[in-house]
């Protein structure tokens, strides 16, 4: 492979990446800073883990739009836990398991009821934040345990621990996706249900374990996050299925073909943190910048679909 | 009593295993509204091709499917290795050996070979941790063992038909099949692909693999079956040696009547020039150079392998594709349109390969696709009249006979040869006058072809003009008046009628011509006679 085509087959929204730090860094001095760059970390990691659930999900050709209220639910459930005495490692089970058993629902609505992802999940975003405003009674619970705190925290200056326990669990999805037959059956349902069907994988079961990984994967982010914001606050999740969504599809993940990988929603994720950092620090009024942000996204996935469409069409 | 069970049981199972691999006994199956199968009965010997024949609804699919374990059928038994195995699932008749390698596309697109290959079994290792090593090891084996190159690290999607057949073979040997369905596996292969298939199959037959072969060729099952049993509406005609009947009996058993001529051909006198193409050349679908015409009153025959770009040519007259170079004239006059619409005001038809995803929507009933080229021209003001659309699609359903209880139904429900004439009926009824078939009888029952065949020549007669994409060469030659061969994207021969055959074609095709002079590629249509006279 020569050098050439190797740099061609570098993701376009890779350079849209590129391109982005160099605008922000030369409009702002104070963009180009590790300190910066450890603040992107720890704000886009809880991202990174529900855009690895969301994708393997939409490889899959499902959808989850209660990936957002699963997140919110978990928190929930494990500050509540901390509150009621339990110790933290149980508290954070009690809030995994949450999201393990909330998409134990929506997959049988959705494998065994045969329900569209769409409407199913929609509904059950309806209900687990039903559940979650009665659970809290719509009121923000903080948490001062500083066990649990600690695995939002950053440490010292440096080390950004959220980061860094959400990056391992991306990794654990992408080797999950890559390394076991449950990965290769995400890409074979999304690619060929009825040809996986008769090839003798049990299709509905693993439709089914799509969205139960998916839960359990997405409470372990809004568990991350509840920690690093010390509160467990009824509507933190909202709008965040549709920001993983984005990140899915701007890392290339095809919505209906069983095309794309883990790897691509990184540099979605990323793009969209750089953005959404990048305008604070140059100062970007926050009115305005939904709308910029909607555009800009608009205009990248139009990008990198143009490309995923040509080369399908090539085929 | 224990002594008598016993000694039953070694009378009848061994003798049964060794003879038979596979028998179905008196089985039948109902879906709403239809006999599928009635009381049919089937075997298969090891080491052995059973060809099953007959027209599209005949049943094969669905025996096809019952042993496979899709379907369950209502009565009778299916043995296997003399063993009664009932209440099949998918897996279950995988264990006991049964293989299938359906028509449609069953591999994973987006999955490499070996993964496709072992999709249902992936080698682990570490609890769930897949072994890569492993599998691309072992497919490259089982490939290897089919005399087999494809590359196992290749994704599905990047294979051709033929070597998408050969995964599909392959991946049915990772399971030991004894028993190998394969429904159509020549259905989209080249000629010289399908030896290379037939050459597979041999090696599978040295094997001890016992193959069911569901074909709509006769002669190519001639020659690589050993026997046929004809299914006709359901139920069972007969089961004979390959090499004790002849085509035509077949035939005849398949229809139940004598057809002494699949083939209409008639003179017609020619009218004036409808289409012309010069010099039409696209990087994108890779047409080189091309040129032709095509009169009214007359069928010219578009021969060439898969991939020759007869479709692209297709696409590109009905603008479906740009084109880089070259012009279209239509009419007599140079065609300006961009689109496909302009194609239709123009009045050519084209009636697509995949008349399934092109040519039809599915889902709406048959009175709606007959009109949903020609809703402009029937509603000029946008409002659709039910009334009138019955009115309407009723008169052409009557005239091309198509079956179906009436406009409402649901055109996926029809059969293969009815949904082409709904395709048929639609372009009609746009009154266009250059109708471009492609593949027009792939997948048709005999019956039906026969029909389509007629409607052919009642458009000649009716002063249009046919261009027919085929691949089937007795059709090509039976049916066309001249008949241009592609290769490699561009037409390498124009053959008439009274000379074509075809020896002659294949060699144009193939580019095994022997008068094609041995010089640079300057020349790219040595064979070719001035298309212009």
């Amino acid at each position: 492979m020569s050098p050439l085509k190797t740099l061609l087959d570098i993701p376009k929204i890779f350079w849209v990446n590129v391109a982005l730090i160099v605008a922000f860094s030369l409009i702002s001095s104070r963009y180009m800073t590790i300190l910066n760059a450890i603040n992107i970390m720890q704000q886009g990691a809880v991202l990174l883990v529900i855009t690895a659930a969301m994708t393997i999900v939409i490889l899959s050709e499902g959808l989850d739009l209660s990936l957002g209220a699963v997140m919110t639910m978990a928190g929930v459930v494990s500050v509540l836990a901390l509150g009621a005495g339990l110790p933290v490692p149980v508290a954070i089970l009690a809030g995994v398991l949450s999201g393990t058993f909330l998409g134990a629902i929506t997959g049988t609505l959705i494998a065994f009821c045969k329900m569209s992802p769409f409407i199913a999940t929609l509904g059950m975003q309806g209900v687990i934040f039903g559940f979650t405003l009665a659970l809290t009674h719509s009121k923000a619970i903080f948490t001062d345990n500083a066990n649990f705190i600690l695995i939002g925290s950053r440490i010292g200056r440096y080390v950004p621990l959220a980061a860094i326990l959400c990056g391992i669990i991306f990794l654990s999805v992408w080797a999950t996706l890559h390394h076991t037959k449950f990965g290769r059956y995400v890409i074979a349902i999304g690619g060929n249900e009825s040809g996986a069907h008769l090839s003798g994988i049990n299709t509905t079961f693993w439709k089914w374990f799509v969205y139960v990984f998916a839960g359990t994967v997405t409470a372990m982010g809004g568990i991350i996050l509840a920690a690093r914001l010390e509160v467990a606050d009824p509507i933190v999740g909202v709008g965040w299925e549709f920001d993983a969504i984005a990140a899915t599809v701007l890392g290339g993940t095809s919505l209906t073909t069983g095309r794309g990988d883990v790897s691509g929603s990184f540099l979605g994720v990323l793009l969209i943190m750089l953005l959404r950092n990048g305008m604070n620090v140059v100062g970007t009024p926050p009115i305005w910048q939904p709308a910029l942000m909607g555009t800009i996204i608009i205009f990248a996935i139009a990008f990198q679909v143009s490309t995923t469409m040509r080369e399908e069409a090539g085929r | 009593m224990p002594r008598i069970s016993s000694s039953a049981a070694a009378e009848s199972s061994p003798l049964a295993s060794s003879e038979y691999v596979l028998q179905v006994r008196n089985v039948s199956k109902a879906f709403p509204g239809v006999q599928a199968l009635d009381n049919v009965s089937f075997d298969l010997k090891p080491g052995e091709v059973h060809v099953l024949l007959g027209e599209n609804g005949a049943g094969k699919s669905t025996l096809m499917k019952i042993i496979a374990g899709a379907y369950l059928p209502d009565a009778g038994e299916i043995l296997i290795d003399g063993q009664p195995a009932a209440n099949l699932t998918p897996r279950k008749a995988q264990e006991l050996g049964v293989g299938i390698i359906y028509q449609e596309f069953n591999l994973i697109p987006f999955l490499n070979v070996a993964e496709n290959i072992f999709i249902d079994q992936l080698p682990t290792r570490q609890l769930i941790r897949l072994d890569h090593k492993t599998a691309h090891r072992k497919a490259r084996e089982i490939l290897a063992s089919l005399n087999m190159e494809v590359p196992t690290h290749a994704l599905a999607v990047e294979l051709s038909t033929a070597q998408q057949q050969i995964v599909e073979v392959a991946k049915a040997l990772t399971h030991n099949s004894r028993i190998l369905i394969m429904d159509e596996p020549t259905a989209s292969l080249t000629d010289r692909e399908i030896e290379q298939l037939f050459m597979t199959i041999r090696e599978l037959k040295s094997k001890g693999i016992g193959i069911i072969y569901i074909s709509h060729r006769l002669r190519e099952m001639k020659e690589i079956g050993d026997r046929v049993t004809v299914l006709r509406d359901g139920r069972y005609v007969g089961t004979h040696n390959l090499s004790e009947v002849t085509v035509d009996s077949l035939v005849t058993m398949m229809v139940g009547r004598e057809i002494d001529l699949l083939y209409e051909h008639d003179e017609v006198s020619l009218g004036e020039e409808v289409l012309r193409v010069e010099g039409l050349s696209s990087k994108a679908t890779g047409l080189r150079d091309v040129s032709m015409n095509l009169r009214r009153g007359e069928i010219v025959g578009l021969a060439g392998l898969v991939g020759s770009g007869r479709t692209e040519l297709a696409r590109a007259i009905f603008n479906a594709d740009r084109h880089d170079e070259g012009r279209i004239i239509i009419f007599g006059k140079e065609s300006k349109g961009k689109t496909p619409k302009d194609s239709v005001r123009n009045r050519i038809a084209l009636l697509p390969e995949d008349r399934k995803r092109q040519g039809l929507a599915l889902i709406l009933s048959v009175a709606e696709n007959v009109l949903s080229a020609s809703l402009d021209k029937v509603f000029p003001r946008g409002w659709v009249d039910q009334r009138k659309q019955k009115s309407l699609s009723d008169e052409y359903i009557k005239i091309l006979r198509i079956a179906t209880p009436s406009g409402a139904r649901i055109t996926r429900d029809l059969s293969g040869g009815n949904q082409q004439k709904v395709v048929i009926a639609k372009w009609l009824a746009t009154g266009s006058e250059i109708f471009i078939f492609d593949e027009p009888t792939r997948g048709i029952d005999v019956g039906a072809k026969c029909e389509i065949y007629g409607f052919m020549n009642h458009l000649k007669k009716n002063n249009c003009a046919v261009l027919m994409i085929s691949s089937e060469l007795p059709e090509v030659i039976g049916m066309s008046d001249r008949i241009f061969v592609m290769r490699e994207g561009t037409i390498v021969a124009e053959v008439s009628r009274g000379e074509a055959t075809q020896e002659k074609i294949i060699s144009y095709a193939m580019d095994a011509a022997p008068e094609r002079p041995a010089n640079s590629g300057t020349d790219q249509n040595p064979a070719r006679a001035d298309p212009g006279k």
